[in-house]
């Protein structure tokens, strides 16, 4: 059985397809209709729902995910809200009628979405003033093809001004808390099966290696921002799913003098707090990556497990040298993460194995880490080209560099010859600059839809250089504002 | 809900003192927006599904160009949950579906001309079974040679129609006797409408062999008539209801028809209702989207910038039929001069067809193609001559009086105003100096800004579909329903088109109320297209209301001996009535609107009302390619000012000014939001929208995750926008101007801002090549090619 709470209700499903996502949950069995299909992709967000958790002092903690490529079986013990649960008779909830009076909504069809997300923020601000950058990242996976976002933009900042949200509305209230998550699941019955189909929720890393050695080709759901692509774009379906969503253990960040591991199961909003402190130029990374909505369901753990030639945290997992913890019923196991990735979405994960946790060295002293994305589009977009860089000096030479790209080769790689160069050689620009001219040494990347294969050596040998600079000219890098 | 009947609460004693509300030239908020913000609007989609429905895919052609050798559907019949499997050998009637001249087929038959194109549907019970039936169909295919390119198309002559040529004066003299020539090319890429709401169409089969068709289109009358004849029935047969879209610009004009097509014979064949909802890949694969265009020019130029001559070609890509490209491609022709005044020029049009999906209609409907090839060569003269760009702009453009090259007279042209006040507005010259002050200081990022004007012709090309009908009725409290053949796909239609009636009769807007789009109430109807709506739709609904007002206005004579009717504040006024009355006013007597007309009503008066408009003045000779084909032109112009990185192509828009002309304004508040989202998606067409296709003419740009609007962090950083409020010299409705299609170019303004400061690399003395859209690739290529060559 999977168990959740919806507007304020429990819903108790049992007899249902373990590929079902929350959208088509929503739009076929429970007729909530306001939350749209726009490309069943999670790339526009006119199918953003709202999850809701407890935070600290009895708080509720809102945030939005693209219920398009979520799995229903991902919701087992969450409690959701609609765009349905906002309005409360005639009451509007400040977000809904903001934007009825800026003209937010022209062809609507985006708009509730756009609703969730902005809902997420008010309630995270506590009704507060959000502040332009909050309300652009809050927006950053909703796309609007009407009004140029303007309106929208006016309503978000008014929003806080309007009356507060009827205390009859399930997302005002404490539902969250009243909700009691069900039994857990034993684990000699999959959670719902179906057709020969089945998904298993355990909640202990004990019970996943079990259910491991039992279905070795199990396909682990951690946030599925990919594999809800392979349901809801090829219309495949997975015979036996073990989301992870309920392993408290694997969504751990854990600190050593050395260290900071991440379990695999944190996800990139969870963990942009933490790379925050310790890495700030990966923290400003994760903000580009997908959307607020992918963001929210998406693992770092998911991210290197996928293997991706164009996830865009491995090449900077990468250049920091980090390891990977593996672990099966047999034990457990690091691999240097140089390693472990093999070949295009192909790693060192054996059959009944799981990755448990990325393990970072922290920046020495000595060490600065650069990151670069680069992509068509700012928010949203897959990476043409990325890079993570660590520079390690002693004052007068570079006695470290680990560099490393993805979109460049069939899988995340280091330019071990631009790094050669860079040995040893005087702590200033014009090694950078030299170094740049060795990347088409180490790299013969494709043309496909994001770029030219020309673009991505160019883009990539000016990224050395832009390393040099983020060092010894930052200044010339100080980007946009206002004209 | 009482939201919405809160005027109607009001005594008539109160409405009698105030001023009506929502009135034409009010800011009225869209007449969906409660039900657009809570959900409760309802989409073809979220329709109650009835017992029975089949859920509708495709099975699509793999190869470009290929006949069919075999195609085993044995698979598709026999997956889980089949219940219906229809080809072209199940059509009773026709198989062209083509909306202007024939070529578009509802289903190949041993040929295909894109991948794609759609070869049978399957139906099943649910749609993912729908979906997953269709991958298992086993095609055979013989492949033919396949033209891909616009530039391999024009080498062959391979076109959908003729080529089409307009004069103006003797252009080669002009060029041979100009002090100065420059000649280049410009490729313009195409764009997906990226529409939020897919495709979609849900059919009723009828008990008469009709069909009841919902579906999300901007032209039901097409569908209405397309389904009649797949299905060989009377059009009068099938109904089709429209009420709102979830976006179209353009992208559902024709494009909707197919699968309202699909679906009806499914329901034809199966009896039971039939839903197509069309997956967002196989929509971006499916259907046809702006149109690529390959453009050469040359003119002519004296030394400071003014234009002698002109030689324009363009070209678009039609794809493999020729659905509206005849007309698109005579856009961008009547808009390749935009603003300015070539004094001799030949501009030359091709149709080029090649084996890819088949181009259509999308929100300026070549006009910015035609724009961009003119903004570029203004560029580049500029450059050429060493003056900013905007000077040479100013000194180019129409004064009233000059002709154009397809022979209209330029008249009531205001644009020099127009730009003087915006450039005032922008401060362009203070900044223009703020922006070489900075690239002087910083090596690796660069700022440009642009400034250009668009001039757009309003009237459908297509002279016969510049016509419009409505109904209105009157109910005895004196609500007022309104319908016409006009559809809404966001664009406020439905609230403006019902402020003029409100206006007309004087009664607070929410007593109007605007129900579906349906081919049984108004008939005959043309594509809510070319920004014609309000203009179109919102004359019809006038025409209705006058016949219904000099009824009403009878009937005050003939029943209260009045001399004169007049509607204010919710009532009727009848002056000099002859009897004395409750409500009298001196010699007016003041009723309210509601109980006049149930008064109306009791002494036998007609309260419904159709009407009907047609452009007047408008004509095109093709034969002598001549003529005055644009009842007006709406105006306007943009500046925006960017930052690039010169080291990745990447920028930042910084900001945007526009100041727009949409005559007087019906809604300034639905106007406003056109023109910003216009700009928007404009920017996006010229920026980061990138349509890209294999070596084997397959879309790879086939979803979002590929094919990249902009989003709310696209947006300029600061973002002005105003309207230039100046009555319509010709007699549209209250003088207003159409504000759908014409602000798109304003994106314009952001691929040349984006060239600026690429060719300050060169200090301004080289210009880059930039074709569309100018991704950072792009971008970089253009610093790159200023670096070599300066």
């Amino acid at each position: 059985m999977i168990q959740f709470s919806l507007n304020g209700q429990t819903v108790q499903v049992t007899d249902i397809d373990p590929n079902m996502t929350i959208l088509r949950y929503l739009r076929t069995v429970s007729m909530h209709s306001a939350t749209k299909e726009g490309c069943a992709g999670g790339d526009c967000g006119a199918c953003s729902i709202l999850v809701a958790e407890e935070a600290q002092q009895g708080q509720l903690r809102f945030q939005a995910i693209n219920a398009c490529i979520a799995l229903l079986g991902s919701l087992d013990g969450k409690t959701i809200f609609t765009v349905e649960a906002l309005k409360v008779g005639d009451h509007l909830h400040p977000v809904q009628q903001a934007m009825v009076d800026y003209h937010g909504a022209q062809c609507g069809f985006c708009t509730p979405g756009i609703v969730a997300s902005l809902a997420a923020l008010y309630h995270n601000k506590g009704g507060a003033q959000a502040t332009d950058e909050e309300i652009h990242e809050a927006l950053s996976g909703n796309l609007c093809r009407c009004t140029g976002y303007r309106p929208i933009i006016d309503a978000a900042k008014a929003m806080n001004a309007y009356p507060a949200p009827s205390q009859d509305s399930p997302a005002s209230s404490t539902g969250v808390v009243q909700f009691d998550p069900c039994a857990p699941n034993s684990l000699e019955q999959a959670a719902v099966s179906q057709a020969g189909k089945h998904l298993f929720i355990p909640e202990t890393e004990g019970q996943l290696s079990q259910l491991l050695k039992d279905y070795p080709d199990a396909t682990l759901w951690a946030g599925g921002t990919d594999l809800g692509l392979e349901l809801t774009q090829q219309f495949k379906r997975f015979d036996v799913i073990i989301s992870l969503h309920k392993l408290a253990s694997l969504t751990k960040v854990t600190e050593t003098d050395d260290d900071i591991s991440f379990g695999a199961m944190v996800t990139y909003s969870d963990a942009e707090a933490h790379l925050a402190k310790q890495f700030p130029a990966f923290a400003q990374l994760i903000q580009r990556i997908a959307a607020r909505q992918i963001r929210n369901l998406g693992t770092l753990g998911g991210n290197v497990a996928n293997a991706s030639p164009i996830g865009d945290t491995p090449p900077v997992f990468l250049a920091l040298n980090a390891r990977v913890e593996l672990a099966s019923i047999n034990g457990k196991r690091e691999v240097a993460l140089d390693d472990f990735f093999k070949g295009y979405k192909v790693t060192d994960l054996q059959k009944g194995e799981y990755l448990r946790q990325i393990i970072v060295p922290k920046l020495t002293a000595q060490q600065s880490l650069h990151v670069f994305k680069v992509s068509k589009r700012k928010e949203d977009d897959i990476s043409a080209v990325l890079a993570g860089v660590r520079i390690e000096h002693d004052g007068s030479n570079i006695t470290d560099a680990r560099i490393a790209f993805g979109g460049m080769a069939a899988t995340p790689l280091r330019a071990v010859n631009t790094e050669k160069d860079l040995m040893g050689k005087p702590f200033e620009l014009s090694s950078f600059e030299h170094a740049a001219e060795h990347i088409q040494n180490d790299y013969s990347p494709m043309k496909d839809v994001r770029a030219t294969a020309e673009y991505r050596l160019n883009v990539a040998s000016n990224l050395i250089i832009k390393t040099g600079l983020e060092i010894f000219e930052p200044e010339s890098l100080t980007q946009g504002g206002h004209a | 809900m009482s939201t919405y009947m809160s005027s109607k609460m009001d005594a008539y004693d109160v409405r009698r003192k105030r001023p009506v509300k929502g009135k034409s030239g009010k800011s009225a908020t869209h007449d969906s927006a409660l039900q657009h913000v809570t959900g409760e609007a309802i989409y073809i989609d979220d329709m109650p599904v009835l017992p029975g429905t089949l859920h509708l895919a495709m099975g699509l052609s793999e190869k470009a160009h290929a006949k069919i050798k075999s195609m085993d559907l044995s698979a598709v019949k026999s997956a889980p949950g089949v219940r219906s499997v229809v080809t072209v050998d199940d059509v009773p009637g026709q198989v062209d579906i083509g909306p202007v001249f024939p070529g578009d087929v509802l289903f190949a038959d041993d040929l295909v001309q894109y991948v794609g194109q759609p070869l049978f549907a399957v139906g099943a019970d649910t749609f993912e079974q729908a979906k997953m039936a269709a991958k298992l169909a086993k095609v055979e295919y013989e492949e033919l040679p396949a033209v891909l390119t616009i530039q391999e198309a024009l080498k062959q002559a391979h076109f959908v129609r003729p080529t089409h040529e307009q004069n103006k004066g003797d252009y080669k003299a002009a060029l041979e006797n100009a002090p100065n020539t420059l000649s280049g090319d410009l490729y313009v890429k195409g764009q997906e409408h990226f529409y939020l709401e897919g495709q979609v169409s849900y059919v009723w089969p009828q008990e008469d062999g009709g069909m009841q068709v919902y579906t999300s289109s901007q032209h039901p009358t097409e569908v209405q008539k397309l389904i009649a004849e797949v299905l060989d029935l009377p059009i009068n047969h099938v109904q089709v209801q429209v009420r709102r879209m979830g976006g179209g610009f353009g992208g559902k004009e024709t494009q909707a028809a197919p699968f309202a097509c699909m679906a009806s014979l499914m329901a034809h064949m199966t009896g039971r209702p039939v839903k197509a909802r069309i997956a967002r890949q196989d929509d971006m694969v499916t259907t046809g989207k702006r149109h690529d265009f390959y453009n050469e020019f040359t003119v002519g130029y004296d030394d400071q910038g003014k234009l002698l001559g002109a030689d324009i070609m363009v070209a678009g890509m039609a794809g493999y039929s020729p659905d509206l490209t005849d007309a698109i491609v005579d856009r961008a022709m009547f808009h390749s001069d935009n603003a300015y005044n070539f004094p001799a020029a030949r501009v030359v049009g091709h149709r080029a067809k090649t084996h890819t999906v088949s181009n259509t209609a999308f929100r300026g409907f070549g006009g910015p193609q035609g724009v961009a090839i003119s903004e570029y060569i203004l560029d580049n003269v500029a450059r050429a001559v060493g003056r900013d760009p905007l000077d040479v702009r100013l000194e180019n453009l129409y004064k009233d009086g000059d002709v154009t090259h397809y022979g209209q007279t330029i008249e009531d042209y205001h644009m020099h105003e127009l730009i003087t006040q915006l450039a005032d507005d922008c401060e362009y010259r203070k900044r223009r100096e703020a922006i070489t002050a900075f690239n002087t200081a910083n090596k690796y990022k660069k700022r440009g800004m642009a400034l250009t004007p668009v001039k757009f012709g309003n009237s459908f090309t297509v002279s016969h579909l510049n016509q419009a009908g409505a109904l209105v009725n009157i109910y005895t409290d004196g609500s007022i329903h309104l319908n016409y053949g006009g559809t809404e796909m966001g664009q406020g239609l439905f609230t403006k088109v019902a402020q003029v009636v409100a206006n007309e009769f004087q009664v607070d807007l929410d007593m109007v109320k605007v129900s579906a789009t349906n081919t049984e109430k108004v008939p005959n109807t043309s594509p809510t297209a070319a920004s014609s709506g309000t203009d179109l739709n919102g004359k019809a609904a006038q025409n209705a209301c006058i016949k219904l007002k000099e009824r009403l206005d009878d009937f005050g004579k003939r029943h209260y001996g009045a001399t004169e009717v007049r509607f204010e504040n919710n009532h009727v006024v009848l002056v000099g009535a002859t009897q004395n009355h409750d409500g009298m006013e001196g010699d007016e007597l003041w009723i309210g609107f509601g109980p006049y007309v149930e008064q109306a009503y009791m002494g036998r008066t007609s309260l419904s009302a159709t009407g009907y408009y047609a452009t007047p003045k408008i004509y095109y000779d093709r034969a002598k390619a001549s003529g005055r084909p644009f009842f007006y032109y709406a105006t306007g112009a943009a500046c925006t000012e960017v930052e690039i990185d010169t080291l990745t192509g990447e920028y930042d828009m910084l900001r945007a000014d526009i100041l727009h002309d949409a005559g007087h304004s019906l809604n300034p508040a639905i106007d406003i939001g056109q023109i910003e989202g216009a700009y928007v998606q404009g920017m996006g067409w010229m920026t980061t929208e990138e349509l890209n296709w294999d070596d084997k003419g397959r879309v790879i740009s086939n979803g979002p995750a590929t094919y990249k609007i902009p989003t709310a962090a696209d947006m300029p950083n600061v973002f002005n926008t105003k309207l230039f409020n100046r009555k319509n010299a010709e007699e549209t409705i209250y003088n207003s101007k159409a504000v759908g299609e014409p602000p798109l170019m304003h994106g314009i303004s952001a691929w040349l801002a984006l060239r600026d400061a690429a060719a300050s690399v060169s200090d301004y003395k080289v210009n880059p090549p930039m074709n569309t859209p100018a991704t950072p690739e792009r971008v970089l290529d253009a610093v790159n090619y200023c670096k070599a060559n300066s």
